[in-house]
């Protein structure tokens, strides 16, 4: 069990440096160890903070339980037959809050510096966590209905990929939690991080005031919350192995996929407008709900088969 | 396989809404095409070669590939805009659309008549209205050509609703009016654009005697 959470964490270390890496590698360029951001966070650690006089005891917590509630919905990922430290009925509720009260004490910071600038990418960074809430919702309501579970160990460990439709719902699952990690996790189309102007800027504006320690844990958290979403995307795509050092092998390329992917999408594709970016969210929504109606006939709960 | 194909066609539905690129309203209505051609053929209860040759001709050919390829000519000929926006926010359709697939697909509990069948029923149900939106909201008469297109793929599912298979003749006859509609809706918008030298349909309402 606690073997899931210690490959999640080590794929967390090196997920940001193999993106740097196929982006450097795409534009031509050498680019650094896929180890760098982890000695660039260690170097973090060792430095103090620099606090604003403005800002006040929420800015100081906040990164800290920004960090935690990350961890803690670590905890909650199984990997395959391996379940997790904690495993109950509904546990993926508590999974998509613990995300959420981690982002809120974020933006909470944010608008704690008084900087206009951050307060916006606050504002920002709420809207689009709320209208992505949804769409995550929505698949993992359609897994429960169509495996009559509602724990993430139970859910992946009964789903059976059997009739066409359930391909077709088990792509179009994987295709959501693909851009639903993409939004949480603040990258193209809808947050650039390279960006430099504030102005434009979602995520990146709202860390601008961290220095030293704060920083590092912020940034382990992002690396961690990309791991949390690639085990996920892991446990929809891959049936189920007998062996654990399969599942293992298994699980470390899917990661390295999806870092691979999250690298060239951020090379080839442009970022949204910001005015297009709600309505490119809730079209994940729409997909979802496209999705949730193919469960409910593979379920007989719409009949459409006459 | 058509339950796939059916949900998969109700997806197009949801991208024609989300996207506002004229190039991809042509490319939507080609998917839509080839989309229909398959669910068609996989309805075809004994496969016989005139029907094949029509459904063929009627989906693949025309809906895929004449349709989308002369929408593109008039697009380029007219030098329209690659931006087409709609005067309600893509963000409101979206909602819209969906809720008009769910109560579509929830309005199926409602039928029990063993004439219509509902897998063809609820969806092209949701594309007729979503077609009719699709004219409201836009103001061009290329879009508004688009939505008529949309509306016609809903027809055609829905023909395949009640009927099962039509007859070879009207098959004949709705392609040919199709095709017609669309040539002279292009004629129209040429002619419009040489007037006005915009294709916006607000200009029509001032016409007089």
């Amino acid at each position: 069990m606690i073997l899931n959470s210690l490959v999640i964490i080590l794929v967390s270390l090196v997920f940001p440096g193999v993106i740097a890496l196929t982006k450097a590698k795409i534009a031509g360029r050498k680019g650094a160890s896929v180890l760098q951001p982890f000695f660039d966070n260690i170097r973090l650690f060792r430095k103090g903070n620099v606090f604003s006089t403005t800002t006040s005891w929420i800015f100081q917590v906040a990164p800290v339980i920004y960090f935690s509630t990350i961890f803690m919905a670590l905890l909650f990922i199984p990997i395959g037959k391996q379940p997790a430290i904690f495993s109950f009925e509904g546990d993926f509720v508590l999974f998509a809050y613990l995300l959420a009260f981690g982002k809120f004490m974020m933006i909470a910071a944010a608008m704690d510096t008084g900087s206009g600038f951050e307060g916006m990418g606050a504002n920002r960074e709420a809207f689009y966590s709320l209208l992505v809430e949804p769409a995550f919702f929505i698949v993992i309501a359609s897994m429960a209905l169509l495996t009559n579970h509602t724990s993430f160990y139970d859910l992946f460990n009964n789903l059976h990929i059997e009739s066409q439709l359930s391909y077709l719902i088990a792509i179009l699952s994987v295709y959501i939690f693909l851009w639903i990690a993409m939004v949480e996790n603040s990258r193209l189309p809808v947050d650039d991080p390279k960006t430099h102007l504030e102005l434009t800027m979602v995520h990146e504006v709202m860390v601008l005031d961290f220095s030293g320690f704060d920083l590092a844990l912020i940034q382990l958290a992002n690396g961690l919350k990309f791991a949390i979403y690639g085990a996920l995307i892991f446990n929809f795509v891959l049936p189920m192995q007998d062996y654990f050092a399969a599942q293992l092998v298994f699980f470390f390329m899917v990661e390295f996929i999806f870092a691979i992917s999250v690298g060239a999408l951020e090379s080839f594709r442009a970022r949204n407008k910001m005015a297009k970016n709600a309505q490119w969210i809730i079209s994940l929504t729409a997909l979802a709900i496209l999705g949730f109606l193919s469960v409910l006939i593979i379920t007989g709960k719409i009949i459409l088969m006459n | 396989m058509v339950i796939v194909l059916i949900v998969l066609f109700a997806a197009t539905l949801i991208y024609f809404f989300l996207s506002e690129r004229v190039a991809n309203f042509i490319w939507l209505l080609s998917v839509q095409g080839a989309l229909l051609f398959g669910i068609a053929f996989n309805n075809l209860i004994h496969i016989k070669t005139l029907e094949l040759i029509v459904i063929l001709l009627e989906t693949l050919i025309v809906k895929a590939i004449v349709i989308p390829w002369f929408l593109n000519r008039l697009r380029h000929k007219n030098q329209l805009k690659r931006v087409h926006e709609s005067k309600v926010p893509v963000f409101y359709s979206l909602i819209l659309i969906s809720a008009v697939l769910i109560g579509c697909f929830l309005m199926s509990y409602t039928i029990d008549n063993e004439v219509i069948q509902l897998r063809f029923f609820t969806v092209a149900l949701a594309t007729v209205i979503g077609g009719m939106y699709f004219i409201v909201i836009h103001k061009n008469i290329f879009s508004h050509l688009v939505g008529f297109l949309i509306i016609e793929n809903g027809a055609f599912l829905l023909s395949l609703a009640v009927g099962g298979e039509m007859p070879f003749l009207v098959s004949l006859a709705v392609l040919l009016d199709v095709l017609i509609a669309v040539l002279v809706i292009g004629v129209f918008m040429n002619k419009v654009k040489d007037t006005f030298d915009t294709i916006s349909a607000s200009n029509l309402s001032q016409l007089k005697d």
